[in-house]
């Protein structure tokens, strides 16, 4: 299958603007148009931090990224499976691609607690992608299949819902920690300004906060989710239990900046920058019919995200961890 | 000043690259020269890094796999990669689960270059320069006559 690019436009740097809304509308773009399509394999994502989108009949199973935590992670870093019961899970049943159902046989874990924690770690893997910056999105052949998918498939347009509202809610947030830029530091003071007694997971939170981690690392550390953990870092930083001291800068992508303009990654035949779901390539799946659009599920992609995000400055580079950190998506 | 610009090279690629937890620079043969770390002790590290760079170079060359590029560890916590910086020193980046080590080989080649030249004080396009480049000439009789300060000996006239 020849994989099909789509470009973006050249991309402000992410300080600059809110990035959140217009990675979060190109992977709509891309997704929807997989599920108009019933596309099976994967959606790349190239970006910061980009990711791979797995598609099975256009909906999604699985999303590995560097922007958060995958189910493994979280199963066993959150302790629900022992590390030594996973790496044996995982030695008789990862080639076989039957880790899933090992791991409900062995008993380590109920199938609806499994199914959640899935569906959790795939809303909060989109909300990484889709709230950071996306240069250009490729379907192509899955060459290696993801290690848990989900065994019921989410449809994009719950998927991109979700993602829509979580970064509507951070957006909204009065003290706002950035998942994957602000490094937050623990008040010297936090511990005994809250009577030496501390909200169930702000302790550990504090113990981590040293300046030099984002949300999103010490969502690797923890094993929690990003989306959670910024939205817990917000709430921090607002009782003054933690502050931004530094900022993790992003640079805007190099090589879309050189070839958006005259982009030969864009198929001929598209003279508009983002591909009609026809162009993508398609899977000879005998007797399936393409979906009607989506467009009663959902929304028009962020239009209420970017109106929020209007409301905000934009400009501000510093890294100082001031007050403006809040005007950040 | 040279060991700030060295730091910030370092810092400079744990902020380009998600993951990256700490990062130190080495001797070849295992001294700490600079550490950006707080979860790892940089002198073992270091020390550590040196052994497995010469092995795995020697390993490459064993499998014939060619000229080494990286040489990388994987633990259930994340990673450790270690990469050559010139002749004379490594750099080790250890990152968490989440690290992608493709972007980080990709980033990483300009941070080795920028290191190479701050370690050895010359561009390496200079130094290797065209013949008919001025600067680059003048730039080699300054290396000779740094080297040959170095090892007490008289310095060549210009």
């Amino acid at each position: 299958m020849e994989p099909t690019k789509q470009a973006t436009a050249p991309s402000q740097h992410p300080d600059q603007v809110p990035v959140a809304g217009a990675g979060y509308d190109h992977i709509a773009r891309a997704l929807l148009a997989c599920e108009v399509e019933r596309l099976s394999g994967v959606l790349r994502v190239t970006g910061e931090p980009g990711g791979l989108i797995h598609l099975t009949d256009g909906n999604v199973t699985a999303i590995e990224t560097a922007g958060a935590p995958g189910p493994d992670l979280i199963l066993v870093r959150s302790g629900r499976i022992p590390e030594a019961s996973w790496a044996g899970t995982f030695t008789s049943a990862a080639a076989g691609g039957r880790m899933a159902s090992e791991l409900i046989e062995r008993g380590l874990i109920g199938e609806g607690e499994l199914e959640a924690v899935l569906r959790i770690a795939l809303a909060d893997a989109m909300f990484a992608v889709a709230g950071g910056r996306v240069d250009e999105t490729a379907v192509e052949h899955a060459t290696t299949p993801s290690l848990l998918p989900l065994e019921q498939p989410a449809a994009p347009g719950w998927l991109l819902f979700e993602t829509s509202r979580r970064l509507q809610v951070l957006t909204g947030a009065a003290d706002l920690v950035r998942h994957d830029r602000d490094r937050v530091t623990a008040d010297p003071a936090a511990r005994s300004a809250a009577g030496g007694v501390l909200p169930s997971g702000q302790a550990e939170i504090i113990a981590l906060a040293n300046g030099r981690r984002t949300a999103r690392d010490m969502a690797f550390i923890l094993g929690r989710g990003v989306y959670s953990l910024s939205l817990e870092l917000s709430r921090m930083r607002a009782n003054s239990l933690v502050s931004i001291t530094s900022r993790r800068s992003i640079a805007p992508a190099r090589h879309a900046r050189q070839q958006a303009p005259q982009s030969t990654e864009v198929p001929a035949n598209a003279d508009q920058r983002t591909a009609k779901a026809s162009d993508l390539p398609r899977r000879h799946q005998p007797g399936r019919q393409p979906r009607s659009a989506p467009a009663e599920i959902m929304p028009p992609p962020s239009s209420a995200l970017l109106r929020l995000l209007r409301l905000f400055p934009t400009g501000d580079r510093d890294s100082s961890g001031s007050a403006d950190a809040g005007a950040e998506t | 000043m040279a060991g700030e610009a060295l730091l910030a090279e370092m810092e400079a690629l744990r902020d380009r690259v998600a993951g990256i937890t700490d990062t130190a620079l080495a001797t070849r043969d295992g001294l700490i020269i600079k550490a950006d770390t707080v979860d790892v002790d940089p002198d073992n590290i270091a020390a550590m890094a040196a052994a497995m760079i010469g092995l795995a170079r020697q390993m490459a060359i064993e499998a014939g796999r060619g000229t080494l590029h990286e040489a990388v560890a994987r633990g259930s916590g994340g990673y450790v990669a270690t990469y050559a910086v010139g002749t004379s020193a490594l750099l080790v980046v250890v990152g968490d689960a989440g690290l992608d080590v493709t972007h980080l080989y990709r980033e990483s080649r300009e941070t080795v270059e920028k290191l190479n030249q701050l370690i050895t004080g010359t561009d390496r396009r200079q130094r290797a320069g065209d013949a008919r480049n001025l600067p680059g000439r003048d730039l080699r009789r300054r290396d000779l006559r740094f080297e040959a300060g170095t090892y007490g000996l008289r310095p060549t006239p210009p």
